[in-house]
C-alpha cells in the first residue's frame, strides 16, 4: 500500500516502521528507483517544499529542548509541566497587554500625549509598591480614560473601542482555555483508564531521561514504596475494622471542620481590615494568609491517613482552591457593594488590585527564599533527617492560577496591569528555576502528570476565569459608572454602550441587519433558552452514545476470550489427531492451514 | 576516503534526516558523540562500518545510570554476532526511537522488545518478574517478598491479558500503553 501514497507520505510511512536503519534504506531505494523511472519533476517539488515543513517543525521543536533538557534530566517530567504552564500564562498576559496598549493606550496617548495632573502631585518612589498618587492621574487605571469620540484622522470612540477591547479579550480567553481543556482531557483521561492506579501504569510511567544517578536510586526507592503500597491497598480495603473506619472518618471531619475554620478567620480578619481601609495592610496579610494557610494543610495531612496518595493530593487542592476563592470572593463582594459608592470607583479598585499584584509578587519571592532556600539549609546543614526540600508542584501551580485571576479582575479597572504581570512571571520563572537547581530534590512520586495537567487547567478556567469572568460582566451589566472619570461616566451602566452605538447606526442605510440581531437575538431570552435547549440535547445523545459504547467493549471483550479459548481448544485436538493418527496427519495439516 | 571519515557528508545527513526522526543538529551532534567513543582519535575508521562495542556505549552519560542500558543496546545493534554492539546508524536508530517526535507506536514497539529479556515475542511471568527487578532495585530492602512479587504479577496479567494466554503480547502490551498518557513523556532519550 505504500506505493499509492505521494513521496513526502512514503518518506514518512517508511520513518515510522520500528525496523533498523539499514532495512528502510532497503525499502526506500526500492521505492525510488520506482519514482524516478514515473516522474521526475514532481518528485523535487515534493522534496522542495517537504524539506521545508519538516525543517520549521523541527527548527520549533528545537529551541525549546533545549531549554527543558536541564529540567528533564534531574526532576522528570511533572516539574516540567509547571514551567510550561508558567510560559502558557505567560502567552496570555502578552496577548492581554499589546490588545490593550495597542487599541486602549495608544490611541488615548496619540490624541492627548499629556495627561493632566493637578500641579502638586509629583512621582515619587513608592507608588510603585501603592499605586496611588501619580499613576492615579495617568493611563494606568480606568480614570485616566476619556469617554468622548476621538476626532483626529478617523473619528475613535474610546467607549465602544474600551468596552468591546475587553470583552473580545475575555470571550478569546474562554475559548482557549476551553479548547486546550477539551484536549487535554481526551488524551489524558478518555483514552486513559481513570481508576486504575495499577502496576502496568507506574512500570510504564518510568522516566528514560533521568541520567542522574542519585535521582535513579530514589525513583526505584520510590516506586518500590509505590508497588507495595498499591498492593497493600487491594488487600486491605478489606481488613478495615469498624472503629478503624470511625476513627478515620472522625479525623478527616476534624481536619475539613479546622480548615473551614482558618479560611473563615482569615475572611473575617480581611473584612475587619477592608473596613478600616488602611492601602497597604490588606494586600499584605492577604498575601500572608495565602502563603501560610497553606502549610497548616499539609501539617493536617500528616495526621490524616489518606487511602491513597491521589486523594491527598485532592484534598489539598480542594482545600487551597476554597481558601483563594474564598479571600477573593470577600474583596469583590466589598469592591462591589461598598467601594462602588465612592468617588472615582473603578480606579480606587484598580488600585487596589495593583496593590494586590504587587505584595502578591513579593510574597512569591519571599516563599521561595523562606520555603526553599531555607529549607534546604536547615534539612541539610541543621536537622538532616528533615532532608531536602520537595518540589511542591500542586502550591506552586495554584500560586500561578491566583496570580492570574488578580490579572483577569484587574484588565477591566487597569488596562496596563497585565504588563505588571508580564514582568512579575518573567523574573518568577528564571527565579524558581535558580531555586529548583539549587535547592530541591524531585518530587517523590512519580507519574500522574499529565492527569494532574488536566486538573490544574480545568481549575484555572473553573471557579477562577469563570468567577473573574463573571465579575467584570457584574460590573459592567449592573453597576453604575463612576461620573467623574473614565470612558463610560455619564451613562447607566457599561453594556449601554452598546445600545446607544446600535441607535446611531440606525442612521446609517444599510446597517439593518446588525441592528435586527441586536434586538432579536441579544436583547431576547428566548434566544437563549432555545439554544440552551438544543445544547442539552445534544449531551443527552452523546451521553447515551457512550454508554452503548461501554456495553460493546465490555462484549468485545468477553469475545476475545472466548476466541482464545477456542484457538486452544482447536490446538489440543489437532494434537490428539495427530498422535492418533500419524499417517494421515500431513494432509489434515495442510487443510488446517488453509 | 579520509574526508568522509571526518565528518559526514550532506547526503549522509539529509538521508538520516529522512529517515529517522532526528533533526540536524540532532544528527551532528550524535555524531560527533559517537565518533569521541573510538579510541583512536585522530584516525577513527568509518562508523557505518565497525562498530563500538556494549561496554563504551553504557558509559554514555545518558545511559549510565539507566536500568535497562544492556538491553537497549541489545536490541538496537543489528551485528551478526549478537554481542550488543552499535554501528552509527543502530546508534541513530536508538536516538530517533527515543526522540521527541517518534511515534507512539515505534516507541511502544521497542519498549517491548526492551521489556522482553529473553527475546520470543511475549513477555512471560519471568519477564515480568525481572522488568519489576531492575525497576525497584537490587537492594535487599527494595526488592519485593515472592509473595508480593507473584500478587503483582498476577494484577499486571489480570488487568493486561486480554487473551488469557498466561503472556503479554504486542498487541496487548501496546493497548495498554495507550491508556497511559504519561509513556510518551517518559519514554526520551535526549544527548
Amino acid at each position: 500500500e505504500l506505493v499509492a501514497l505521494s513521496t513526502r507520505d512514503q518518506i514518512r510511512a517508511i520513518r515510522e516502521l520500528p525496523m533498523s536503519f539499514g532495512e528502510k534504506k532497503h525499502i526506500r531505494s526500492g521505492f525510488e528507483s520506482q519514482a524516478v523511472k514515473d516522474d521526475k519533476l514532481p518528485f523535487q517539488c515534493h522534496s522542495a517544499d517537504r524539506v521545508n515543513h519538516y525543517t520549521l517543525q523541527r527548527v520549533i521543536k528545537q529551541n525549546s529542548t533545549v531549554q527543558r533538557l536541564e529540567v528533564i534530566g534531574k526532576f522528570g517530567t511533572s516539574v516540567l509541566s509547571y514551567f510550561v504552564f508558567l510560559k502558557w500564562l505567560l502567552m496570555f498576559n502578552i496577548f492581554s497587554f499589546l490588545i490593550n496598549f495597542g487599541f486602549i493606550t495608544i490611541p488615548l496617548l496619540v490624541y492627548d500625549p499629556l495627561p493632566n495632573i493637578p500641579p502638586n502631585v509629583s512621582f515619587r518612589g513608592l507608588e510603585i509598591l501603592t499605586g496611588v498618587g501619580y499613576f492615579n492621574y495617568t493611563v494606568m487605571y480606568y480614570g485616566g480614560y476619556s469617554n468622548e469620540t476621538l476626532v483626529g484622522q478617523v473619528d475613535y470612540n474610546m467607549q465602544l473601542a474600551y468596552f468591546f477591547t475587553i470583552a473580545v479579550y475575555m470571550v478569546l480567553c474562554g475559548i482557549a482555555l476551553i479548547f486546550s481543556m477539551a484536549s487535554s482531557f481526551k488524551t489524558n483521561h478518555v483514552l486513559a483508564d481513570p481508576a486504575s492506579e495499577s502496576a502496568w501504569q507506574l512500570l510504564c510511567s518510568w522516566d528514560f531521561s533521568v541520567t542522574n544517578e542519585k535521582a535513579v536510586r530514589q525513583r526505584k526507592n520510590n516506586l518500590c514504596v509505590q508497588l507495595k503500597e498499591s498492593l497493600s491497598e487491594k488487600a486491605q480495603r478489606k481488613r478495615l475494622t469498624l472503629s478503624e473506619k470511625l476513627g478515620h472518618f472522625g479525623v478527616y471531619l476534624g481536619s475539613w471542620l479546622l480548615s473551614t475554620c482558618l479560611i473563615l478567620a482569615t475572611d473575617a480578619a480581611n473584612w475587619s481590615l477592608l473596613q478600616e481601609a488602611k492601602t497597604l495592610l490588606v494586600p499584605f496579610v492577604v498575601s500572608l494568609m495565602n502563603l501560610v494557610v497553606p502549610l497548616f494543610y499539609s501539617l493536617f495531612n500528616k495526621f490524616e491517613h489518606y487511602s491513597s496518595h491521589r486523594r491527598l493530593i485532592y484534598a489539598l487542592v480542594v482545600r487551597n482552591v476554597f481558601l483563594k476563592v474564598s479571600i477573593l470572593a470577600v474583596l469583590c463582594y466589598y469592591w462591589m457593594n461598598v467601594v462602588a459608592e465612592t468617588f472615582c470607583w473603578e480606579s480606587m479598585v484598580g488600585q487596589a488590585l495593583y496593590r494586590l499584584v504587587v505584595v502578591d509578587f513579593l510574597f512569591l519571592m519571599l516563599g521561595s527564599f523562606f520555603g526553599e532556600f531555607l529549607s534546604n539549609v536547615i534539612g541539610t546543614r541543621l536537622l538532616p533527617r528533615i532532608g531536602v526540600p520537595e518540589f511542591d508542584v500542586a502550591r506552586n501551580v495554584l500560586e500561578l492560577i491566583y496570580a492570574q485571576t488578580l490579572a483577569w479582575l484587574g484588565i477591566y479597572f487597569a488596562p496596563l496591569l497585565p504588563a505588571i504581570q508580564i514582568v512579575k512571571f518573567f523574573i518568577l520563572f528564571y527565579l524558581k528555576k535558580v531555586s529548583l537547581t539549587q535547592n530541591c530534590q524531585p518530587p517523590q512520586r512519580t507519574g500522574r502528570a499529565a492527569q494532574m495537567q488536566t486538573i490544574f487547567i480545568a481549575l484555572l478556567f473553573f471557579p477562577f476565569f469563570v468567577g473573574a469572568l463573571s465579575i467584570v460582566a457584574y460590573v459592567s451589566w449592573s453597576l453604575t459608572p463612576s461620573e467623574h472619570c473614565g470612558p463610560f461616566r455619564g451613562l447607566n451602566n457599561s453594556f449601554s454602550v452598546v445600545g446607544v452605538w446600535i441607535h446611531h447606526l440606525e442612521d446609517i442605510p444599510g446597517s439593518q441587519w446588525a441592528i435586527w440581531i441586536y434586538q432579536n437575538i441579544i436583547k431576547s431570552e428566548i434566544f437563549y433558552f432555545i439554544v440552551t435547549l438544543i445544547i442539552l440535547m445534544i449531551i443527552y445523545v452523546f451521553w447515551q452514545v457512550t454508554q452503548g459504547r461501554k456495553e460493546l467493549i465490555v462484549l468485545l471483550k468477553q469475545q476475545i476470550v472466548n476466541e482464545g479459548k477456542d484457538k486452544s481448544y482447536l490446538l489440543d485436538k489437532l494434537q490428539n489427531l495427530q498422535t492418533s493418527q500419524p499417517n494421515k496427519t500431513n494432509k489434515l495439516m495442510n487443510q488446517k492451514k488453509v | 576516503m579520509g574526508s568522509s571519515t571526518s565528518h559526514l557528508s550532506k547526503e549522509n545527513v539529509s538521508e538520516y534526516q529522512e529517515l529517522t526522526f532526528l533533526t540536524k543538529q540532532e544528527i551532528l551532534l550524535a555524531y560527533k558523540r559517537f565518533m569521541e567513543l573510538y579510541e583512536d582519535k585522530k584516525n577513527p575508521p568509518d562508523p557505518r562500518v565497525s562498530r563500538v562495542s556494549l561496554d563504551k556505549i553504557v558509559k554514555l552519560p545518558e545511559l549510565q545510570s539507566n536500568p535497562f542500558r544492556e538491553r537497549i543496546c541489545h536490541v538496537f545493534s543489528t551485528s551478526e554476532l549478537k554481542d550488543g554492539s552499535l554501528s552509527f546508524e543502530d546508534f541513530l536508530d536508538l536516538l530517533s526511537a527515543f526522540s521527541d517526535s517518534a511515534t507512539l507506536e515505534i516507541k511502544s514497539h521497542y519498549a517491548f522488545r526492551i521489556f522482553d529479556f529473553d527475546d520470543d515475542g511475549t513477555l512471560d511471568r519471568n519477564d515480568l518478574e525481572k522488568l519489576v527487578n531492575r525497576l525497584t532495585g537490587e537492594t535487599d530492602d527494595t526488592r519485593l517478598t515472592k509473595d508480593e512479587m507473584g500478587q503483582l504479577i498476577s494484577n499486571i496479567l489480570e488487568e493486561s491479558d486480554i487473551d488469557k494466554d498466561g503472556t503479554v503480547n504486542l498487541s496487548e502490551f501496546q493497548h495498554v500503553i495507550s491508556r497511559s498518557p504519561d509513556f510518551v513523556s517518559s519514554f526520551k532519550i535526549v544527548l
